[in-house]
């Protein structure tokens, strides 16, 4: 898949461009609105990364003008720091297909494009399956054969999160930014520690069901999830 | 008590001093200008009768020819001339004043108050006393008169200014009014208004002045606004570098254990720094009005939502939630993220400085004029008392348990409440803490 990412901060770019290449996603980058614009032009991509401040050009004015002038069918996700409340509203109203607020976590980041990517083809993953439970995203149920296991929201997004990136190990940062995402409290919470209670929790349910550590900790770093249960 | 309510009051006040003064020297004015008057029509009939004497001779004027020494020349003997001859002795003095007074004297037989005008005149080398009289009843008809007139005269031009001054008074006040209004309405930076119309200077320059401060408060804001985007721009860019590097790196997989630790640990500080900065950007853009407050917001929703997303942390401390909501909490012009962030923070203290299987109550209640408040208790160790007044002040953190947030919590409810005129009281004691919002259900004049 083709990604375009306009980013003016070079650093940035080069850190965003590395974890999609890791992720198979190719990167083409543009610094300025002009620069973009030429680059839209000429290629076609799946994917638009556009962050609003760009020295030249305001973002939403070339986010109008991607959606008017250009036959491109790109998905367009807006990566901005500046964060006003018109901005969201206005970026999703000009036609963007998400925004996140920097700063993100990649991974968080990557997960809506991929939504993005089902939602365009019409992939409906309705239920995923692991060793013997089933997670019902639709109805949002937990299911071992037909026992409804009773799960809080938390623990369910915690759980589909893990779920769809069943081959990584999540960081607890990256679980928090998912599960809590820009939820502003002067709270502990949002502390990436609260996940440790929230695994913890989950663990427990899921071994009264069936036996086995289906949660992995990752030498203190984060969370993975097995699909087989480990003794 | 409004300009306009204190110059009609005075007004009214000194026309009805000046009218109660003028009702009690009514009389002895009327008097003195009745006799007065009468005094200059003796005066001028006393003119008359010179001349006739000088013309005619006076002894048509002489005692004899009516008999009783009077000469009444009205039906009604209401005025007489009186000629007689009086001897050099009896008056004393060569020439005599004319004098005028109050004397009795006959009319139909009977002893009357006469105003008398005595004259003394020379006459073939005799002397002769000229009385002429006006009877003091006849003046008293007149007085009466006048009195009333007068009294009229006095009611309608006391009605008559009092109402073109109330008139007058409204129209000069009613830019004091229009800048009332303008001030009362300013709660962050609007559109310039338009001149006030009014030619008293004063207000001109008081509308000047308020157009001049409004202009500046527009420039700050703008300036802030800039300030928060600018530094959203230049502070969140380089964390978002940072934490994305982090995430590269941890990634990869090929650090030792003890570096992926360390980066962990990086990582929370970062994310921490990223909250800090979050509330703080928050707070200013709340206080910089950029939100907007437009929509009625269901408050009990937002309670179900705040509720649902703090579920974990009831479970884990074992809480209870107790809700008792009377009639359907709504502000009717807020903004739904901003209250949500509200009632979640709250909710989110209520628990985080409660006591394991403590409890938590929400009540709400309709007091008089249609106001709502909404009560949030929690069953946690009371805050000192010496802390309570500064809970809301930024940075001032809450030292009663382990847990600290950034110190950023209550500020940045404070601030919302603010925002949408929402009163905010905080009590602490022995049964607990209690968190209370008030505000105007019905729509706010």
């Amino acid at each position: 898949m083709n990604v375009l990412i306009i980013e003016d901060d070079r650093a940035l770019a080069r850190e965003l461009g590395l974890y999609l290449h890791n992720e198979r996603y190719h990167c083409d980058f543009a610094r300025t609105g002009r620069e973009a614009s030429e680059k839209l032009f000429v290629n076609e991509y799946d994917f638009v990364l556009l962050d609003l401040s760009l020295p030249d050009q305001d973002g939403l004015q070339l986010l109008a003008e991607i959606r008017q002038e250009h036959n491109q069918q790109a998905s367009i996700l807006i990566l901005s720091a500046r964060g006003t409340v018109d901005d969201r509203i206005k970026g999703l109203d000009l036609g963007a297909d998400d925004y996140l607020p920097k700063p993100y976590s990649l991974l968080e980041l990557v997960s809506r494009m991929q939504a993005i990517t089902r939602r365009k083809h019409g992939v409906k993953q309705d239920v995923l399956e692991f060793g013997p439970f089933a997670l019902n995203v639709s109805d949002r149920t937990l299911r071992h054969g037909e026992t409804e296991v009773v799960i809080t929201k938390k623990e369910f997004d915690l759980l589909h999160y893990l779920l769809l990136h069943r081959h990584k190990v999540l960081t607890r940062l990256q679980l928090s930014e998912h599960i809590w995402g820009n939820m502003i409290s002067d709270s502990d919470e949002r502390d990436s520690n609260f996940i440790d209670v929230h695994v913890k929790n989950l663990r427990r349910k899921l071994a009264t069901h069936a036996a086995g550590d289906w949660i992995e900790t990752v030498r203190g770093v984060g969370y993975r999830i097995h699909t087989t249960p480990e003794a | 008590m409004k300009l306009r309510q204190k110059l009609v009051l005075l007004s009214t006040l000194s026309k009805g001093l000046m009218a109660a003064v003028l009702l009690l020297g009514l009389p002895w004015l009327v008097q003195t200008l009745t006799l007065n008057h009468t005094d200059q029509a003796l005066r001028k009939e006393l003119r008359r009768v010179q001349v006739r004497i000088t013309t005619t001779g006076m002894a048509e004027f002489l005692p004899g020819a009516m008999g009783n020494g009077h000469v009444h020349y009205d039906l009604l003997q209401d005025e007489y001339i009186e000629l007689r001859p009086i001897t050099e002795a009896a008056t004393g003095r060569d020439t005599v004043r004319d004098t005028v007074a109050t004397l009795p004297r006959q009319q139909y037989g009977v002893l009357v108050d006469f105003r008398v005008l005595r004259h003394q005149l020379r006459h073939n080398g005799r002397t002769y006393m000229l009385e002429i009289g006006k009877s003091i009843a006849s003046i008293k008809d007149m007085y009466s008169l006048l009195r009333t007139l007068a009294g009229y005269a006095l009611l309608f031009v006391m009605l008559s200014t009092l109402l073109l001054e109330l008139g007058v008074i409204g129209y000069l006040l009613r830019p004091v009014d229009q800048i009332v209004a303008r001030l009362r309405a300013v709660r962050g930076p609007g559109p310039p208004l338009p001149p006030l119309r009014t030619s008293t200077s004063d207000f001109q320059y008081l509308d000047d002045t308020i157009q001049q401060m409004l202009h500046t408060i527009r420039t700050v804001f703008e300036q802030e606004r800039e300030f928060i985007a600018n530094a959203s721009h230049e502070l969140l860019t380089p964390i978002s570098i940072l934490q994305n590097r982090f995430e590269n790196m941890l990634q990869a997989g090929n650090l030792p254990e003890e570096a992926e630790l360390q980066l962990v640990s990086s990582q929370k500080i970062l994310q921490r720094l990223t909250a800090t900065l979050r509330t703080l950007l928050l707070i200013s853009r709340v206080e910089n009005e950029q939100y907007a407050r437009t929509e009625p917001v269901a408050m009990a929703e937002l309670l179900d939502e705040a509720l649902e997303e703090l579920e974990d942390r009831l479970l884990d401390r074992g809480l209870t939630v107790h809700r008792h909501l009377a009639a359907a909490p709504v502000v009717p012009k807020g903004n739904r993220s901003l209250l949500f962030t509200l009632l979640y923070n709250l909710l989110s203290n209520a628990a985080k400085y409660n006591e394991p299987g403590g409890s938590i109550s929400i009540r709400g209640e309709v007091h008089a004029n249609s106001r709502y408040e909404l009560r949030i208790h929690n069953t946690g160790p009371p805050i000192p008392a010496e802390q309570l007044p500064h809970v809301f002040q930024r940075f001032r953190r809450i030292h009663t348990g382990s847990t600290e947030g950034h110190g950023l919590g209550l500020a940045l409810v404070s601030t919302i409440a603010d925002f949408h005129g929402l009163s905010l009281q905080i009590q602490s004691g022995e049964e607990g803490t209690v968190v209370s919002l008030q505000w105007q259900q019905g729509l706010v004049a």
